[in-house]
C-alpha cells in the first residue's frame, strides 16, 4: 500500500505510515539522520506542532555540521571536500525551509541571501564550485555563526513553533516549488538545485504528515487525501528525474499550485488563517 | 556537414548537462549559468532589459479593440506551452525571440547563434527532426506590417504566413499540432501588428517635411540606375511605394533571400539573413562593393542618412511598468469570456497556463526579502508578491473546476480572478519604488547577479 493514499485509523496503522514515511525520507535524501524523523501524526494542532520541533532541531544541527565540516575544509584548502560539506549542509536547510524564513526571517535572509556574490550560502556557492576556496573565508565563518545562532534559537527548550505559522511556511513552499527552475533553479552553480527541491518537498511532507494530516482528515478526509496524493505527486516526481532539466515543469507547477490551493483551503478547515503566499 | 560540428555537438553535451523566458514569454538576456538549466550555459534571451519594443495594434490605431482571435494569438505566442521539447522546459515561447512582436537583438544561444541577434532554427537544440547538420543560423525578424511583407521566412519559401507559422510550432520547436483555432489566432495577432509611424515619410514612400540635403541626396541616390546594370536600383527591389519591398527572392551575394522591409529598419539591426552587419554603413559598403557602384564618402553617407530617415518609428522602445503588464494580462484573461461559454479546454487550460507564467514573471519583479539589493519596501513587496499569489490560483481554480466539467463553478471562479486583477494595479503601484520596475533597483539586482556571475566563472569581486 502506498503510503498516505488510504484513509489511516488507529495507532497500528499511525506508526506503520510513520515507519513508510522514515524509509522513503530516508531513500529520498540518503540520509541517515532523515531516519530519527517520523513522529507519529498528531490528532490535534497542538501536539503536532510540539512534535514537529525535533525534526527541524535535528536538520538545522545537520545543517551546521556540515557548514562547519565546510569551514574546516577551506581552512585547508580543501576546495572538494568544501563542495561536499557544502551539499550536505544544504539538506538540512533545504527541507526546513516550510519554517525558516516565516520564523526566523532576519537569519533566513543572512543565511540564503540571494543575489550576493559575497555573502550567504550562494556567495560561497558561486566561489566554491568554481574552485575558489581562499576568497570564502570570511562568508563561510559568517554562515557558520548564523546557522549557530540560528540552531541555538531553535534548540532552546522553550521554543515553540505555531501551527499557523507552519502552515504559512509548508503553502508558501508549495507554491514555491513549481517556480521555473529553467534557468538552473535555486543552486545553479553545483547542480544541487533538484537535490534542494527534494529537501523542500520532503520538509512539506514532514510537516504535514505530522502536523496537519490527521487534524484536517478529521474534518474532511477527502481534502486531507487530495493534500496528500499531491505530495506523493511531486515527490515522486522528483524522486524519478535525473536530473532537473528532465523534471515535467507544466506538471509540477499544477501540482504544486494545486497543493498551495488545497492548503489554503485547510487553513478554514483547521481554524487558522489562509496562508499568504508570495514569500 | 555542420562547420565544427563535433564541438558544437559536445558543447551540447555539456551544456544540457549545464545551463532561459519564462522564463519565458519575457525574454532573458542576462547569461544563463550553471549545470542544471535547459539553454546552454551563457544563453542570452535579453531579461536585464528594462526597455521594450513598443508594440502597436492595428486595432487599437482603428479605435477599435482587440478581437477574441488576436488576444488569442498574442497568448498563444507569448506560451512555453505551444512548443515542445527543451524549448518548453526552458519556458521559450516565440516572444523570446520576437519580443512585442519585434526582434531580439540580445539572443545568444551558444552553439545555435554565431553571434548575438542570431539563432539556428534548424539545428539539433530544440528539435532533433529539424536538424539540418549545418550551423545556419538567422536573425529573427520584426514581425511588425508583417501582413505586407509576404512571402514568409527569410528565404520567402512560405506564400502563407499559417504555413510559416505552423512550421516554427511544430518542426522548428517540436510543439503538438495547434488547433485550428489557435494558428487562426496566431495569425491574426501577427496580421494585427503594425509598422510604427514614421511622419518622416509619405504613403508612396517619399521623404517629407524637413528632409535634410543629405537625406534628398541619399533618396536620388536610392533611385539611381547601378552604374554596370542600369535595369537595377536599389528601389526597384525595395519598392518604396510597396512597403519597400518587392516580395521577391534575390541573391545579392549571399544566397537566395527575399527582400527585407525597410520600414522600422533602424530598430531591426543586425542586418542580413544572418544578420552579419551592425550597421546601415557597412550594408551601404556591401552593396557597394559588390555592384561596383562606385559611391564616394559622401554618397555612402547620404544613403545612410537616407536609410535612417526611412527606417525610423515614432516611440521605438518603451519601459516595461505594472499597468502594462496587467494590460496584457487582461487581454490574456479576456479569452475565458469565450472559452468558458464553450467549455473549450484548450483554450482554458493554455490561458491557465500561459497567464500563470505571465503572473510568475510579474511576481518576480518585486523582490523577495533575501534579496538585499533592495532597500526597503518590504510590506509592499509582500503584499504585492501575496496579491500576484492569489491571483495564480485563482486561475488553477478556474482550470480544476473546468476540468472536472464545473464550468458554473470555474465561472464564479473567473468572476474572482477578475476581481483581484481589478484589485492589483494599486497593490502594485505602491511596491513600484523597491520593484524591477524601478530602473536603479534593476540595475542595483541585476549588478548583483552579474557579480555573482563573475565569481561563478573563477573571478573574484570586490569584499564588502
Amino acid at each position: 500500500m502506498r503510503d498516505g493514499i488510504q484513509a489511516v485509523g488507529g495507532d497500528a496503522a499511525l506508526k506503520r505510515r510513520a515507519i513508510n514515511s522514515m524509509a522513503l525520507a530516508a531513500l529520498l535524501l540518503g540520509t541517515v539522520w532523515a531516519l530519527s524523523i517520523g513522529q507519529a501524526k498528531a490528532d490535534d494542532l497542538a501536539d503536532g506542532v510540539k512534535a514537529f520541533k525535533p525534526f527541524v532541531v535535528e536538520a538545522i544541527g545537520n545543517t551546521l555540521k556540515g557548514a562547519e565540516t565546510m569551514q574546516k575544509a577551506v581552512d585547508a584548502g580543501d576546495a572538494k571536500a568544501a563542495q561536499k560539506a557544502w551539499i550536505d549542509a544544504r539538506v538540512g536547510w533545504e527541507s526546513i525551509e516550510v519554517i525558516t524564513g516565516e520564523f526566523f526571517p532576519d537569519l533566513d535572509e543572512s543565511i540564503d541571501v540571494w543575489p550576493d556574490a559575497k555573502k550567504g550560502f550562494h556567495g560561497i556557492e558561486a566561489a566554491l564550485f568554481a574552485g575558489n576556496v581562499k576568497d570564502i573565508k570570511p562568508a563561510v565563518d559568517e554562515l557558520v555563526a548564523n546557522i549557530r545562532a540560528f540552531d541555538k534559537k531553535v534548540g532552546d527548550p522553550a521554543y515553540q513553533f505555531t501551527a499557523q505559522g507552519i502552515l504559512n511556511g509548508t503553502a508558501g513552499l508549495a507554491y514555491e516549488i513549481g517556480e521555473n527552475k529553467s534557468k538552473g533553479g535555486e543552486s545553479p552553480y553545483s547542480g544541487n538545485s533538484l537535490a534542494d527541491m527534494r529537501n523542500n518537498i520532503h520538509g512539506i511532507h514532514v510537516a504535514y504528515d505530522v502536523v496537519f494530516e490527521q487534524p484536517l482528515r478529521a474534518k474532511d478526509n477527502a481534502l486531507g487525501q487530495k493534500a496528500d496524493d499531491e505530495i506523493h505527486v511531486i515527490e515522486a516526481m522528483l524522486k524519478k528525474a535525473p536530473d532537473l532539466k528532465s523534471v515535467d515543469v507544466a506538471l509540477l507547477r499544477k501540482t504544486s499550485e494545486n497543493l498551495a490551493v488545497d492548503l489554503q483551503e485547510a487553513a478554514g478547515k483547521l481554524g487558522l488563517e489562509k496562508p499568504k503566499l508570495g514569500e | 556537414m555542420r562547420a565544427g560540428s563535433g564541438f558544437v555537438r559536445s558543447t551540447f553535451a555539456i551544456a544540457f548537462a549545464a545551463g532561459a523566458l519564462l522564463a519565458a514569454s519575457h525574454a532573458w538576456s542576462f547569461p544563463i549559468k550553471g549545470t542544471e538549466g535547459i539553454l546552454p550555459a551563457d544563453t542570452e534571451l535579453g531579461e536585464d532589459v528594462g526597455l521594450q519594443p513598443r508594440e502597436l495594434f492595428r486595432s487599437d490605431v482603428n479605435g477599435g479593440k482587440h478581437s477574441y482571435l488576436v488576444n488569442l494569438g498574442d497568448m498563444a505566442f507569448s506560451s512555453p506551452g505551444i512548443f515542445g521539447g527543451p524549448a518548453r522546459q526552458a519556458g521559450m515561447s516565440c516572444e523570446s525571440c520576437h519580443i512585442n512582436g519585434a526582434g531580439n537583438a540580445k539572443l545568444f544561444v551558444p552553439g545555435m547563434s554565431t553571434r548575438h541577434g542570431n539563432f539556428d532554427t534548424t539545428g539539433p537544440l530544440f528539435n532533433p527532426k529539424a536538424d539540418n547538420g549545418v550551423l545556419d543560423p538567422l536573425t529573427p525578424p520584426s514581425l511588425r506590417g508583417a501582413r505586407f511583407l509576404a512571402p514568409y521566412g527569410h528565404d520567402g519559401r512560405l506564400a502563407s504566413l499559417r504555413d510559416f507559422v505552423r512550421n516554427v510550432v511544430v518542426n522548428e520547436f517540436a510543439g503538438a499540432e495547434p488547433t485550428p483555432e489557435i494558428l487562426d489566432g496566431l495569425v491574426a495577432y501577427i496580421q494585427d501588428i503594425d509598422f510604427l509611424p514614421n511622419p518622416r515619410i509619405s504613403p508612396d514612400g517619399r521623404l517629407k517635411g524637413k528632409a535634410t540635403a543629405e537625406e534628398l541626396r541619399g533618396q536620388a541616390l536610392f533611385n539611381k540606375p547601378f552604374p554596370h546594370d542600369p535595369g537595377m536600383s536599389c528601389s526597384g527591389c525595395h519598392i518604396p511605394s510597396g512597403a519597400f519591398v518587392d516580395h521577391k527572392q534575390h541573391d545579392v551575394g549571399t544566397g537566395l533571400f527575399k527582400t527585407p522591409t525597410l520600414l522600422n529598419a533602424n530598430f531591426n539591426a543586425p542586418y542580413f539573413h544572418d544578420g552579419r552587419y551592425d550597421t546601415y554603413d557597412q550594408v551601404v559598403g556591401y552593396f557597394d562593393k559588390t555592384f561596383d557602384l562606385k559611391l564616394n564618402a559622401q554618397d555612402r553617407r547620404a544613403l545612410v542618412a537616407y536609410l535612417n530617415a526611412v527606417g525610423d518609428g515614432e516611440e521605438p522602445m518603451q519601459a516595461d511598468s505594472i499597468d502594462a503588464e496587467l494590460d496584457e494580462i487582461a487581454n490574456f484573461s479576456s479569452t475565458f469570456d469565450i472559452s468558458l461559454p464553450e467549455k473549450n479546454m484548450t483554450v482554458i487550460s493554455l490561458a491557465v497556463d500561459t497567464i500563470g507564467t505571465e503572473l510568475r514573471e510579474l511576481q518576480e519583479q518585486f523582490p523577495e526579502r533575501k534579496d538585499r539589493t533592495v532597500k526597503g519596501g518590504i510590506e509592499e513587496r509582500r503584499t504585492a508578491r501575496a496579491h500576484i499569489s492569489d491571483m495564480v490560483l485563482a486561475l488553477r481554480r478556474i482550470e480544476t473546476a473546468a476540468s472536472q466539467g464545473k464550468f458554473e463553478e470555474a465561472r464564479a471562479e473567473y468572476g474572482a480572478f477578475k476581481q483581484l486583477a481589478a484589485e492589483a494595479r494599486p497593490k502594485l503601484a505602491a511596491a513600484e519604488p523597491w520593484s524591477l520596475f524601478n530602473p536603479p533597483v534593476r540595475e542595483a539586482h541585476f549588478a548583483a547577479l552579474r557579480e555573482l556571475t563573475t565569481v561563478a566563472d573563477g573571478g573574484s569581486v570586490t569584499p564588502r
